[in-house]
């Protein structure tokens, strides 16, 4: 089965007003539809580096970046854009609502990026659907200060699901949470991949990297696969 | 109509969110904003105002823009004739003949000799004249009358309604009615200045006119205003000519016969023709008030425009500084925005409309703050000034407010706009 995110070589310099250093070093990684990636390493070993040439964000300074067959290692930003909308979607660690609009205006956010215009009746459709998918529709009218952290990263995990993206990245989407709420979180997240979408979760709890498919492990800009053993 | 794009529509509701989000500096981009504005509408509508003043008076004494005025001078007893037999009875010309006439007791001097203003604004008249197509001398000083209770007017007679092409306002009673049969006793409409004399003086209904073959008794029905600061009444020419013959009717030392009439009659090159076969070379041009006085008033208005201007820009000057400010408050939420795709030019668009809805609400709000002040001011100024009366709010004001609004939206938003479109995507990374 053809791999859904190809990267190999992919290498990224930081040149600052220091010496140049390497966050991503050949990075090589393959991600297939439905499959769930943890990426595990210290502080500052790239990770969101990582994720970032993953979503789009960034690019690399070398190697190539393959996406369901196309080479878009070179993508201009416009096209970037595109992609981004059509193909992921993002949680972060802080939640990132808007405080002013509700759960459901939040979830809408992501339909009305320019990228294709949907009518309100059938935002709304779709807004609910995914709200419904992370068990939290009854909140569709909250604002974010009326919910709790869980609640308000489900808004945000139901906003990262709410085009039907191929891929979901999510950095480190627990640290804010409790652990309880964020098992449930991880539960939200990884529920996705039944339909399909491929995971990647950056994180440095080992037991939510447990639950992932594959373990990956970034070290001074190396990305390695570990084996249960190893986790 | 055609709709907005995905995009439009996209940057008009996310930018309406931001403005309901951020009321307080929304408000305070209008406030600053507004005095910029209101000075645009302000200037715009003062011009257009002034314009309309200038040009309602000139209409009155030049004539409405578009009309073809005949002036003709000399001294043919055929001049009268020629023009009353070519112009009467049409509705596309009226000719206008102005001769001396004296209302009030026989045998003694008006009290505003020569047709002088009641205020004394002439002066001294000098000694009484004599005139006869001969020209003109002093009286000598047995035959000279005494002053009594009488009021010299200039007589205008019309052949029809010539407030067509001069729109005289009315004062009070009724303008000649040109649709009934001639009366026997003149019926006269005069102007302020000669209603002020009337007022003042009171004289008995007789009306002396040179060549006149007897004193007729006035009836007057009506006062306008027709901007003139002489004493002027208006008849209708064939009321008069009951009493002047027609060979008369041109007064030979005040000799004013003028044709107006609208553009493209035949009157106006059979009248020429009629008369240049006596010897009368008239004078023809157009009226053309308003380009005219547009010419004078453009350096006004735009000496006006630029000060406005200047205060715009300060209101500018706030919109910016307020973008600017929540754009840095913003940089989380355009860099999620990115982050789910919406495109560079989007994120600019959004702080565009958002300028730009600021802008257009600042502008209906000075333009509803000029309309209120403009009613407010002919509320209480209207009946002393009457071309403020029926003046309704200049809509080329209303329009530079709007462009003004969006001017300012654009200036203001331009620079947040830019700053919001190059927020890294890697700054939701990094938080």
């Amino acid at each position: 089965m053809t791999a859904l995110i190809q990267l190999s070589g992919i290498t990224k310099v930081l040149k600052g007003q220091e010496e140049p250093r390497t966050i991503l070093d050949g990075v090589n990684l393959d991600v297939h539809a439905g499959e769930s990636v943890a990426i595990v390493g210290r502080s500052g070993s790239g990770k969101s580096t990582l994720l970032s040439v993953l979503g789009l964000f960034d690019r690399a300074d070398q190697g190539s970046y393959i996406l369901t067959g196309d080479d878009i290692s070179r993508l201009p930003e416009r096209k970037a854009a595109k992609l981004r909308s059509s193909h992921f979607g993002f949680v972060f660690q802080r939640f990132f609502l808007l405080k002013h609009l509700t759960a459901a205006q939040n979830v809408a956010m992501a339909l009305v990026n320019g990228q294709g215009w949907l009518p309100r009746r059938q935002r709304k459709v779709k807004v609910m659907a995914a709200l419904e998918e992370v068990g939290i529709a009854h909140l569709a009218k909250n604002r974010p200060s009326r919910m709790s952290g869980g609640e308000q990263q489900r808004v945000a995990i139901a906003r990262a699901l709410v085009r039907e993206p191929r891929i979901l990245l999510a950095d480190e989407p627990t640290g804010a949470l409790d652990t309880e709420t964020g098992a449930l979180v991880i539960d939200a997240l990884q529920a996705v991949t039944a339909r399909g979408c491929a995971l990647i979760l950056v994180t440095h709890d080992r037991d939510h990297a447990a639950r992932m498919g594959r373990i990956m492990h970034l070290e001074a800009g190396v990305l390695t696969e570990r084996t249960g053993a190893t986790a | 109509m055609r709709r907005l794009s995905g995009r439009g529509r996209s940057a008009l509701i996310i930018g309406l969110q931001g403005i309901r989000a951020r009321k307080t500096r929304t408000l305070l981009s209008m406030v600053s904003l507004f005095l910029g504005v209101l000075a645009v509408v302000v200037v715009q509508a003062g011009a257009s105002i002034a314009e309309r003043a200038l040009l309602s008076d000139m209409e009155l004494y030049e004539g409405v823009d578009g009309t073809v005025v005949m002036d003709m001078g000399g001294t043919s007893p055929r001049l009268g004739t020629i023009v009353t037999s070519t112009v009467a009875g049409r509705s596309d010309a009226v000719a206008m003949t102005s001769m001396q006439a004296i209302i009030g007791e026989p045998g003694v001097r008006a009290v505003n000799e020569g047709g002088a203003p009641f205020d004394g604004s002439w002066g001294d008249p000098g000694p009484p004249m004599e005139c006869d197509e001969t020209g003109c001398r002093e009286l000598p000083a047995a035959e000279i009358q005494p002053k009594g209770q009488a009021i010299e007017v200039r007589l205008t007679a019309l052949t029809g309604n010539v407030r067509q092409f001069r729109p005289y306002r009315p004062q009070s009673g009724q303008w000649l009615d040109f649709s009934t049969m001639p009366s026997l006793g003149p019926r006269l409409v005069l102007n302020k200045e000669a209603a002020k004399g009337f007022a003042q003086y009171s004289v008995p209904a007789e009306m002396r006119v040179p060549g006149a073959s007897a004193n007729m008794t006035p009836h007057f029905v009506g006062v306008v205003d027709d901007g003139d600061q002489q004493p002027r009444a208006y008849v209708r020419l064939d009321e008069l000519s009951h009493w002047v013959p027609e060979g008369k009717l041109v007064d030979p030392n005040m000799g004013e016969v003028r044709v107006l009439m609208v553009a493209g009659t035949p009157v106006e090159q059979v009248l020429s023709t009629k008369l240049k076969a006596v010897g009368v070379e008239p004078m023809v041009r157009t009226v053309n008030s308003k380009k005219d006085m547009a010419d004078q008033l453009s350096l006004m208005r735009l000496v006006f425009l630029a000060m406005a201007g200047l205060v715009l820009l300060i209101g500018v000057a706030g919109i910016l500084n307020v973008g600017l400010a929540t754009v840095g408050e913003r940089v989380e939420e355009f860099a999620l925005r990115r982050a789910v795709g919406t495109p560079r030019a989007l994120l600019a668009g959004i702080v565009l409309a958002e300028t730009l809805i600021t802008g257009l609400l600042t502008a209906a709000l000075a333009i509803g703050a000029s309309a209120l002040a403009l009613k407010a001011v002919i509320a209480f100024a209207g009946s002393s000034q009457p071309f403020l009366q029926g003046m309704q709010f200049p809509w080329e004001a209303g329009v530079a407010g709007v462009i003004a609004g969006l001017v300012a939206g654009v200036l203001g938003g331009f620079i947040p706009a830019i700053r919001a479109a190059g927020i890294p995507i890697a700054t939701v990374m990094r938080a």
